[in-house]
């Protein structure tokens, strides 16, 4: 396997996982807008400092401030060309890194994705009208479920798949981190005190649901949504393929399968730590952000050792 | 479709000056008369956006960055009859044979200029010629492992070869995927009539460079070195190495050791790479004997070469034959190497490094195609009959210039075949390129790739300038009855 090649398989499912993630989470968002009463406000800001596109959203829109408006912010993370991580730019990158590996995936993948790219470019100015948008985020998960299905099926499990499933796992980890990190630093503007209490829950739940995991929460835990729980779920569980550990642990399977490379165990083996000793209790209380933030500067190392020990030689 | 009223200024390969199908594409044209302009309008959008779901793009250089464009498809095929094909692929079998002979013979004892049928002045001057290639003796005594020739009717039905690709021929992906749409569009006509697959190629490609190996005993590592994804033909690349489970490489991807030998940098660490299909052109090849700037090649590939650790298909300095002088001489070269009379006549050239020759170039200008003996893709060309005085003053100036540099060839009346216009068929010029590989035995595509020009009264039929492509059918009208 080219290092070359091999690198630009593991940031293809990155990108690929990321749109999907982006896409649900959008798609929750504009769900859960239209259940608050309306006097509640909806606050976007957080979605776009959740996927790290606050300066560049200032750039633009900086005379919003806090409250910017649900178009500004929708256009923005859907399809600004001038947003080098837009939705519409995430599944650029990935058909761009397809083209340099058409060879080594399935040639359904690359109808898929250039399908779905295709799709965008055509919709992309009709996305501040609902149902156009939800049309489009659904096409979105849809298009990235087929090509993951895809892999899952028909490729060879070869180095090669191995570097997928990894970028896959790093980027949900990471991706479920941020989303956690949104809902936890609040898309509800409260009115009052009972007002925070009344949509925090419903907060939780939307965030749930855009990381596909209120059912299998509810199946599991066969209780109401709590922050606690929701937490342990996302973070801790060790059967959801969402969760945080869930996908760290199946990095610590990849790695026997791959040339050994100390910095990347070493570096796993501090995120796995960091997790397996996290509190999801005490971190309800207050603290979630800034552990998240915590977890993704390990899985930012973690990327750092990857790159270097297999695709800068 | 009704085709009453159809008739071509030119040779048509499928409707004769009366307006009667030729024989083989009979059942074709029945079977296309019984559909309504609407129901071919649909199976065109259908053939379009197979190609564009299926990625046929290519990358126009003056588009700029990476802008895709479907290769225009026109939905009605061009139909060869099986014997005449036999013939033509017999044509080119025996062209390539000399060329690779000539090859060799440049680079190594000369005879063919001692023997005075081949000047040596046009050698000297060749830009084409790598001074690095003498003395060189590559596997099998090949150097043009892929050619892609260059075929055109003209008016009276006579087929003629017009230049021979030697350096890196593009178009064998459209062909196969061409074949691909049209299967999918018109899936009833390839359950009735005979028509011959095409799809054999990359197999075949792949015995030819595995048999170059240095190593004959083991598998051999082969790869594809592209230059890259913003390459007009990047999607050729990839499509060649999918389809023989070979390696797709860039330059830095590559590298020579102190050995020699030529790795490729991968998750393991180094290994050692085989036979490589270039699609790089031989100046960016190797920055250390060529263009010291190029970032596409690999430094130090001609030296493994030249050391024999690695292949190289085409050999560098193949491209000596590809010129549109020397072109001239194949039928001479027939003659010289090996004794036979050319089964496939060249389009007769005049070349203007001979006074004679271009005294007559020259008062003709406006009747000849003037062609730059190194340019591909259709440009730097002049079409005689089509250009102003200004053009034919500014060509005047180039060949008194730089004579070598230019021949000329009359204006052919390229065949043409009917493809779907907005109301009713219209005829469009073509040519066709069928695809040679030469190794111990020598393997031609079944048919080619066919160009059209999709513009009326064009004869340019280069996708680079607006050309599109049909499918090309070698059908077997014995069998099909």
């Amino acid at each position: 396997m080219l290092s070359r090649v091999a690198g630009n398989l593991y940031w293809f499912s990155r990108y690929l996982r990321r749109a999907e993630n982006m896409a649900r989470l959008l798609n929750v968002s504009s769900q859960l807008q239209l259940d608050l009463p309306r006097a509640v406000r909806f606050a976007w800001r957080p979605l776009v400092e959740t996927l790290g596109a606050a300066a560049a959203f200032d750039r633009l829109h900086g005379e919003q401030g806090e409250a910017p408006d649900e178009a500004s912010v929708v256009r923005f993370l859907l399809v600004e060309p001038e947003h080098p991580l837009s939705l519409r730019a995430v599944v650029g990158h990935a058909r761009e890194i397809l083209r340099t590996v058409r060879e080594t995936l399935p040639q359904e993948c690359w109808v898929t994705i250039n399908h779905l790219h295709l799709h965008i470019e055509a919709n992309a100015e009709r996305v501040l009208q609902r149902r156009a948008r939800q049309e489009l985020l659904d096409h979105v998960i849809d298009g990235c479920l087929r090509v993951s299905a895809l892999l899952t099926a028909n490729v060879s499990r070869d180095i090669g798949f191995q570097f997928l499933r990894l970028g896959t796992a790093i980027e949900q980890a990471d991706m479920t981190t941020r989303i956690i990190d949104a809902a936890a630093g609040g898309l509800v503007v409260p009115r009052n005190e009972d007002d925070a209490e009344a949509f925090r829950a419903m907060q939780w739940m939307s965030l749930l649901h855009a990381l596909a995991a209120y059912q299998m929460y509810r199946r599991q835990l066969r209780q109401r949504v709590s922050v606690e729980l929701a937490l342990q779920f996302l973070l801790k569980d060790r059967e959801f393929p969402r969760s945080v550990l869930f996908c760290l642990a199946r990095i610590q399977g990849v790695l026997p399968l791959m040339p050994a490379r100390k910095p990347v165990q070493q570096s796993l083996k501090r995120t796995l730590g960091l997790v397996f000793d996290a509190d999801p209790r005490r971190l309800s209380d207050g603290g979630i952000c800034d552990f998240m933030d915590r977890v993704q500067v390990q899985l930012a190392g973690l990327h750092d050792a990857v790159q270097e020990s297999y695709f800068a030689v | 479709m009704d085709w009453t009223g159809y008739r071509s200024t030119s040779w048509d390969e499928l409707i004769d000056a009366e307006g009667r199908p030729r024989e083989a594409a009979r059942p074709l044209l029945d079977y296309l008369s019984g559909f309504s302009r609407r129901e071919l309008a649909e199976r065109q959008l259908a053939a379009d956006v197979t190609a564009r779901v299926m990625g046929v793009t290519f990358t126009v250089y003056s588009e700029g960055r990476n802008v895709d464009r479907t290769l225009p498809f026109d939905l009605i095929p061009r139909v060869i009859p099986r014997r005449e094909w036999e013939r033509t692929a017999a044509g080119l079998r025996q062209r390539i044979r000399a060329l690779n002979l000539f090859i060799g013979d440049v680079y190594g004892a000369q005879k063919i200029v001692k023997a005075k049928v081949f000047p040596r002045a046009l050698l000297k001057d060749s830009v084409n010629f790598r001074p690095q290639c003498v003395g060189v003796e590559p596997p099998l005594s090949i150097w043009a492992h892929v050619c892609g020739s260059d075929l055109v009717r003209d008016g009276d039905g006579t087929l003629y070869a017009l230049e021979d690709n030697l350096r890196i021929p593009s178009g064998v992906s459209y062909m196969i995927e061409n074949r691909m749409v049209a299967k999918r569009v018109f899936p009833e006509l390839f359950e009735t009539s005979a028509i011959l697959p095409v799809d054999d190629y990359p197999a075949q490609l792949y015995d030819t460079l595995a048999a170059l190996s240095p190593r004959p005993g083991d598998t051999p590592v082969i790869a594809v070195l592209t230059p890259g994804i913003y390459n007009s033909a990047y999607f050729e690349h990839a499509y060649l190495a999918q389809s023989m489970g070979v390696e797709l490489v860039e330059g830095g991807d590559l590298f020579v050791g102190d050995d020699d030998v030529c790795y490729m940098r991968t998750v393991y660490g180094p290994r050692r790479v085989d036979v490589i299909y270039r699609r790089v052109d031989d100046m960016f090849i190797d920055p250390e004997v060529f263009h010291p700037e190029s970032v596409l090649g690999v430094r130090g590939l001609i030296r493994s070469w030249r050391a024999g650790k690695v292949a190289l298909a085409n050999a560098p300095g193949a491209g000596v034959a590809d010129d549109k002088v020397v072109f001239a001489f194949v039928p001479k070269m027939i003659k010289y190497y090996l004794g036979e009379e050319p089964i496939l006549p060249n389009v007769p050239s005049f070349l203007c490094h001979d006074p004679r020759e271009r005294a007559y170039v020259l008062a003709n200008l406006d009747k000849l195609v003037v062609k730059p003996a190194n340019e591909s893709g259709g440009y730097g060309m002049l079409i005689g009959p089509r250009s102003s005085k200004r053009q034919r003053e500014q060509f005047r100036a180039l060949i008194e210039a730089n004579p070598r540099n230019y021949m000329a060839q009359p204006t052919l009346s390229l065949s043409t075949a009917p493809i779907l216009g907005e109301r009713r068929p219209e005829p469009r010029h073509l040519d066709l390129r069928p695809f040679v590989l030469s190794r111990e035995d020598i393997y031609v595509t079944t048919g080619g790739l066919t160009r059209v020009a999709m513009k009326r009264h064009s004869l340019v039929v280069n996708s680079s300038q607006g050309g599109g492509a049909k499918d090309t059918w070698v059908v077997d009208t014995e069998e099909a009855g």
